[in-house]
């Protein structure tokens, strides 16, 4: 893995990140992806992703949730007493939910109003805490930027694709725009419905880690 | 000094007691601080949409004809010309009086609010002008488990209320919620399977307000 490093796009190796952006990004995004590969925060993906449209909202909700509480706990990584560095986290993180939340609920009502309580519920999402904790804490703030979007990208991608399909399978729409239509697609009511998500996520794992090709042995 | 501060330490080293104590308060306050600005700010919007939200419920349940996307502000003019707020002690009361070229019939629409099995349930009774005749009904606010007591916004549940009345055969008044009961009855209306606890309060809230409904006909 160390010997060949792809460089940084942005900083070309020497930046602010040190040259490990592109690796982070693609560690997060697709390597080791939260959903896919590490399987965290499969709750919100079971329950938001009746509709694509839910899907790509919170998508985003989680990259910005994301990106914010890696920055700040890296910015404040080397004041934080180490002992209440998980309270720090999780203040962190709840403020930028909160933030999100409210952003939603003032612009973004019906949204809000579908997405119930699941942005609420980002405060638990396995994935941030874990990034703040395994990355941030350790990382640059640039670093943690990159990986933070890195994570929520390959969050919100998986979201998408398995939001696409239940609804696409499962009203025959995509974004609210008839696809297939009803004269000669009976919509699944099932993909809409807790165990569509079940299984279309099982599917979404199982191609993702054929793509990915079997674990190499690890670094010897 | 040092020691207690623990400013000089490490990455390592623990930090002493007070640092960790003002840290926390620092970081608790600014947190606060921000989300307080940031709820204030987003107060209006907040409860315009909560408003609209409301109105839009009312339209729905008086069967007004209004457009499928429409802002806030426009939904609240159709609200206005077409809908009446009609004063009582007891009753939170709104009528659709349909004229010129508005279509539907004129339609009374009855708050109801009343504690479910998780959280508070609220919604709207629509009734025919003899007070009788149930047109519809909406659930706007409700908490109940997603799948069994949150089915009661499901529109298979909603709609088989259309056509009950709140008053039985016999002229007494109240509306049953009962599995394998005799839906042609002209009060009873099929429960949903394993949201028990749901219906009885959905029965409980909702013969609450035809009391007070039956009573102000009088």
């Amino acid at each position: 893995m160390a010997d060949k490093q792809p460089a940084c796009m942005t900083c070309g190796s020497q930046g602010l990140c040190g040259g490990k952006g592109l690796l982070t990004l693609k560690e997060g995004a697709w390597k080791n992806n939260p959903l896919a590969i590490q399987m965290l925060g499969i709750c919100s993906a079971l329950a938001v992703t009746n509709r694509l449209e839910n899907s790509l909202v919170m998508g985003a909700a989680l990259i910005f949730v994301c990106v914010g509480s890696n920055l700040f706990v890296s910015l404040l990584r080397n004041v934080t007493p180490h002992r209440i560095r998980m309270i720090v986290e999780v203040a962190i993180i709840a403020t930028f939910v909160i933030l999100f939340d409210q952003f939603l609920k003032a612009f973004y009502w019906d949204m809000s109003k579908q997405l119930g309580p699941y942005v609420g519920l980002i405060i638990t999402n396995c994935i941030i805490m874990g990034r703040a904790e395994a990355f941030a804490l350790q990382n640059p703030p640039v670093l943690s930027i990159v990986d933070g979007v890195a994570n929520g990208l390959g969050y919100a991608i998986v979201l998408a694709v398995i939001g696409f399909f239940r609804e696409l399978l499962g009203s025959g729409e995509v974004m609210g725009y008839p696809i297939l239509s009803s004269e000669w697609y009976e919509a699944n009511q099932l993909m809409i419905l807790a165990p569509g998500a079940f299984f279309t996520m099982g599917v979404v794992i199982a191609l993702f880690n054929y793509l990915k090709g079997p674990e190499p042995e690890e670094n010897k | 000094m040092r020691s207690l501060l623990g400013f000089a330490s490490g990455d390592l080293e623990v930090k002493g007691s007070a640092y960790t104590l003002g840290y926390a308060a620092v970081l608790g306050a600014a947190c606060a601080l921000l989300l307080t600005g940031v709820a204030s700010f987003t107060a209006p919007y907040r409860r315009a949409n909560a408003d609209a939200d409301r109105k839009r419920n009312i339209l729905t349940v008086l069967e007004v004809p209004y457009p499928k996307k429409v802002s806030s502000e426009e939904l609240v003019t159709i609200f206005e010309t077409n809908v009446r707020e009609e004063k009582s002690p007891e009753l939170e009361i709104y009528r659709y009086v349909p004229s010129g070229d508005s279509v539907g019939k004129e339609t009374v629409a009855v708050h109801f609010e009343g504690p479910g099995l998780w959280g508070p349930i609220r919604g709207f009774l629509a009734l025919d002008t003899d007070m009788r005749t149930i047109r519809g009904i909406t659930f706007y606010e409700q908490e109940e488990t997603p799948g069994l007591g949150g089915e009661i916004a499901a529109d298979w549940f909603l709609k088989s209320f259309v056509g009950k009345e709140i008053v039985d055969a016999s002229g007494q008044a109240g509306i049953i919620i009962k599995g394998g009961g005799d839906q042609n009855a002209l009060n009873e209306v099929d429960t949903i399977s394993g949201a028990t606890m749901t219906c009885d309060k959905v029965e409980e809230l909702l013969n609450n307000v035809i009391e007070k409904i039956v009573q102000e006909k009088n």
